[in-house]
């Protein structure tokens, strides 16, 4: 469609000096400050930047839909030589859904949960008059074939609840795509989805691009997706652009400081492994005020104060591109920036020598052995009636894993996979139904609260959801000190205790008078860590640590995680999706899919040569930050089946593409090697 | 589904069963002979004879429960002390005076109150929705049955636009209709503003999730994600309330009976307690509860109608 228009036309997007304020009870937040950036026709441009860098606000600029205290202070955006700040409310609504549309983050939250499918695509197409009824559900039906829903006929007919978060999402592509829009915008489309599931819906978005020469505007914090789609990139922080470029200049040739840091601190780019990751240290500047000059001066390891308090000139070297930085122009410019790809810019911290050798031998703090949780899907009687024997789910099937003092072991699996429900039964918060767990000797399976609850002093717990999980009406003193009143702890200032705490996890001071909701992201974690620590564990399962925090805060948890394990001979049981991550971090790790461990082993050699498919297929899943090794195909396709029909074979052999006949028929025992790894596969790939 | 149904239809059997052993177990907590209760301190001992005997007073009290429960399955819920007339038959003749009344109250409520609710959360903190606001706050706290003193006053004694009291002519539905006309104003009154409140929260809250903004990405027009997208899925909690309101309108409105002389449900079982007229308050109040329980039941089946997330969780 775009080819038509002649060759004159061809900025599709052009923003141009685009500010926005919202005004909030704190006061005007110059959320976007002076963006301009055009976007060409066939090509797919990524925002990229962390929380707080605007990107999202530019894509609901483009649409007018900014929320009701947001204003736009100056700037135009044209698309197809209309300025859409100007187009009025009718205008905009036209071309909503018909020249502009959208994927958006969440495909669980971002669909109507009551109207089926074929109604809200029947919607889509309400400017369509001329069409019948069955030429829109033919429309529909052809869409959904094309985004690779199979039996499109019947399944348009199903709500979103049917739908597993993957085939959502395809969904979602596929109502975006149905009225055949000039520009599509993505909105993080794949972070919320499991691994396979993200290299499934990079693939189709690929394929269909090239299918439909679209023009996309992608936005995303992951450097992978954006390196694995884009053909451009602009980089934003704090609501301004700091550096823009094709994709290649970009990740191989950064010039801005921030640009350089974001990549590095990107747990799935660093090649060498280490348990410190790097941090840009320091916090998001406050959009409130007023700023001078460079907005990354205070975070930036090169800072010169004179100088960066003036704004810094465009400097465009590259095609198209430019970078906002004193050392690329002017006095301040040095003819060795940027300095060679394998210099480290940024800071990790001291690395701490290694615990896990001089563990390694010690007895076991945490011991599963064979240990099955199940969950009842019927009542008894719906059972009998339907004549079903068994009405209860394997969640957890024959798990064996074991946790020393002083490692870390990660527990990898996506969702449904049954990781979280074995962190919880370890933790004596659900019953198992049997198998054994040990700590420290002593089985604890199923002990009675009142038996388990000094038990519960040694391990410690460290929740997802790190805001959710604080309590509001509290502050953060009260917050880390609750678990020595919950245990009588007697004999201790409280105060002292608070002070001495958040010392350890270096949370300033006057923090322990604030609450939940005055912390950012990676403080709520910290007091997480805190609460965690309050009584000296042996032992601490994470549930995600890093879940919902930017790249370059999440190495600050991990490596204040690493230190206080250095200190105190922690154990820990990492539980994460995040295999970038817990590469870094873990000293085992043990691969879970459909509630059992599938391989287990030293996490090192592991990453270096899986032994299960599936293993495989999640190092291969993470989209790499790098252009050049994009990937040309989908390792895994399908979806994880659902524990109500666990295959008759091996768990994983409708997906495996090594799958065998006796795959699906029998069950591969596990297995030990004589280097100590294990696996349940029946055909082990090295 | 159908097991849903079952278990529903037995549990509602279980409370309607505690209810009448309540009832019944009533007549033997108050001190003194049922009988003598029954009928008064004025009645004359043949009556008291008559009365123990067809009330099967002399069997043992379980017996006595046991054939009450028995006639009440059957339609049988005794007689009038006065009239001897089946209770059955005077519920029969008063039933359609409350229902018609818990209709109309419910019905104008709804269909001023949802609509209310819907365009103050649409346009949150304009005048309409602080309107709605003081309005809604305003009907809830005045008691029903001064709106009814003052609707009547007005209506009736001053402005005489329509009649004071009476239930209208028997068979003649034009008549009867005008009659009801001022009695469901008053009953109805603040349920609209319990709706409007009910539906704009809810409304605010849908409207803040991401499946409305998607559907305004895709350009649909306002009235389509209002209405269609929206208020489908904040109707759900309301449902409820109506159905709760239905059941605990029909006991209720026994004031706006009183005031307006209707011969509803509620009045009779307020008459049949003044003149300790026992086996008309047991059929009167098993008959409410009766109509409580089936309402309420609708009302989730109507949410598991319009939800399919709890359809086939059902």
């Amino acid at each position: 469609m775009a080819k038509d228009l002649g060759p004159d036309a061809e900025t599709l997007l052009d923003i141009r000096n685009l500010s926005v304020d919202f005004r909030t009870p704190r006061g005007r937040v110059q959320a976007l400050r002076d963006i301009s950036f055009p976007v060409r026709r066939g090509r797919i441009v990524g925002l990229v930047g962390e929380s707080g860098s605007g990107k999202s606000t530019v894509l609901w600029s483009i649409l007018g839909l900014l929320s009701g205290n947001a204003e736009v202070t100056a700037g135009e955006i044209m698309f197809d030589e209309r300025d859409m700040l100007r187009l009025g409310e009718p205008g905009l609504r036209a071309a909503r859904g018909e020249d502009i549309s959208v994927v958006f983050q969440d495909p669980m939250t971002s669909q109507i949960p009551v109207l089926t499918y074929a109604r809200q695509m029947f919607d889509i197409l309400y400017r369509r008059p001329n069409l019948s009824a069955s030429q829109k559900r033919r429309m529909a039906i052809e869409m959904m074939e094309k985004v690779g829903i199979p039996d499109p006929e019947s399944r348009i007919d199903q709500y979103p609840h049917h739908f597993s978060g993957g085939m959502r999402q395809r969904a979602g592509i596929a109502m975006a795509l149905l009225t055949g829009p000039k520009l599509l915008l993505a909105d993080e489309p794949t972070t919320a989805l499991d691994v396979t599931m993200e290299a499934q819906i990079i693939h189709l978005l690929q394929e269909l691009q090239s299918d439909l020469d679209a023009t996309i505007v992608l936005v995303s914090h992951n450097l992978g997706l954006i390196a694995e789609l884009c053909d451009d990139v602009v980089v934003m922080y704090a609501g301004e652009i700091v550096e823009a470029g094709d994709v290649r200049s970009i990740f191989h040739d950064a010039r801005h400081p921030y640009t350089r840091a974001l990549l590095e601190c990107d747990p799935a780019r660093i090649s060498d492994v280490s348990r410190k990751l790097p941090v840009i240290p320091g916090d998001i500047p406050d959009l409130t005020r007023q700023r001078h000059g460079c907005i990354f001066a205070p975070r930036c390891p090169r800072v010169e104060e004179g100088i960066c308090r003036t704004t810094p000139p465009p400097d465009a070297r590259t095609p198209g591109g430019h970078a906002r930085c004193h050392l690329l122009e002017g006095p301040m410019r040095d003819p060795d920036w940027p300095p060679p790809h394998d210099v480290v810019t940024v800071g990790r911290g001291a690395i701490p020598k290694a615990a896990s050798e001089s563990t390694a031998r010690d007895a076991p703090l945490l011991d599963v052995s064979d240990l099955n949780v199940r969950f009842r899907t019927l009542s008894a009687l719906r059972a009998r009636l339907r004549g079903m024997d068994d009405p209860f789910v394997d969640a957890v099937l024959d798990v064996s894993l074991s946790v020393r003092p002083g490692e870390t072991v990660g527990l990898v699996g996506e969702s449904g996979s049954g990781k979280t429900t074995l962190g919880r039964t370890v933790l004596n918060l659900l019953p198992a139904h049997d198998g054994s767990v040990r700590f420290e000797g002593r089985e604890i399976r199923n002990m009675p609260e009142a038996r388990f609850k000094p038990l519960r002093r040694d391990m410690a717990m460290m929740f997802q959801d790190p805001v959710g999980s604080l309590s509001p009406r509290k502050s953060v003193r009260a917050l880390i000190t609750e678990p020595l009143q919950i245990h009588n702890v007697t004999g201790v200032d409280l105060d002292a205790e608070a002070q001495r705490l958040a010392e350890m996890v270096r949370l300033p001071k006057p923090f322990l008078s604030r609450y939940p909701h005055e912390l950012s992201g990676g403080q709520a974690r910290r007091v997480g860590v805190a609460r965690a620590l309050a009584l000296n564990p042996k032992l601490i399962i994470a549930d995600e640590p890093t879940a919902g925090l930017d790249v370059s805060v999440q190495g600050e948890i991990l490596n204040l995680m690493a230190d206080l394990q250095a200190e105190h001979g922690l154990g820990y049981l990492i539980i994460t999706h995040n295999l970038p991550v817990v590469r870094h971090v873990s000293d085992r790790l043990a691969i879970m899919y459909l509630g059992r461990v599938v391989e287990e082993g030293p996490a090192e050699a592991i990453f270096r040569a899986p032994l299960h498919p599936y293993t495989q297929a999640l190092v291969d899943g993470v989209p790499q930050p790098d252009p050049d090794r994009r990937r040309t195909h989908v390792s895994i396709t399908g979806e994880v089946p659902s524990l109500l029909n666990r295959p008759k074979g091996c768990d994983f052999a409708t997906r495996c593409p090594y799958a065998q006949d006796r795959c699906r028929q029998e069950k591969p025992p596990h297995e030990t090697r004589p280097d100590g790894r294990k696996h349940a596969c029946l055909f082990p790939l090295n | 589904m159908t097991l849903y149904l079952v278990k529903r239809i037995g549990l509602s059997l279980a409370v309607i069963f505690l209810v009448v052993a309540v009832l019944f177990s009533l007549l033997y907590l108050i001190p003194g002979d049922p009988a003598t209760i029954a009928l008064g301190p004025r009645a004359t001992p043949e009556a008291i004879q008559r009365y123990a005997e067809k009330m099967h007073l002399d069997e043992p009290v379980w017996m006595q429960f046991l054939i009450y429960v028995g006639n009440a399955l059957t339609g049988d819920l005794g007689v009038d002390v006065f009239s001897d007339r089946p209770v059955t038959a005077i519920i029969g003749e008063r039933i359609g005076f409350t229902l018609s009344l818990v209709f109309a109250g419910m019905g104008w409520a709804m269909l001023l109150g949802i609509p209310l609710g819907c365009f103050a959360a649409v346009r949150p903190n304009t005048w309409l929705d602080r309107v709605t606001g003081v309005l809604s706050v305003g009907t809830i706290a005045v008691p029903s049955f001064l709106v009814s003193i003052w609707a009547l006053l007005i209506f009736a004694v001053h402005l005489k636009w329509l009649p004071a009291i009476g239930a209208g002519e028997p068979g003649e539905l034009g008549d009867q209709a005008i009659h009801l006309v001022l009695p469901a104003f008053a009953v109805g009154l603040s349920w609209v503003g319990y709706l409007a409140r009910m539906v704009r929260a809810s409304m605010l809250e849908v409207m803040g999730e991401t499946y409305i903004r998607s559907a305004r990405a895709f350009g649909l027009r306002p009235r389509r994600i209002v209405y269609g997208y929206a208020l489908r899925v904040a109707i759900l909690p309301t449902i409820t309330l109506i159905g709760m309101g239905f059941g605990g309108l029909i006991s209720s409105t026994v004031f706006a009976e009183i005031i307006f002389s209707r011969p509803g449900i509620g009045k009779l079982i307020f008459d049949s307690v003044m003149a300790r007229n026992f086996p008309v308050v047991q059929g009167g109040v098993l008959v409410a509860t009766g109509l409580y329980i089936f309402v309420v039941l609708v009302s989730d089946l109507i949410i598991a109608w319009l939800d399919p997330r709890v359809r086939e969780s059902l």
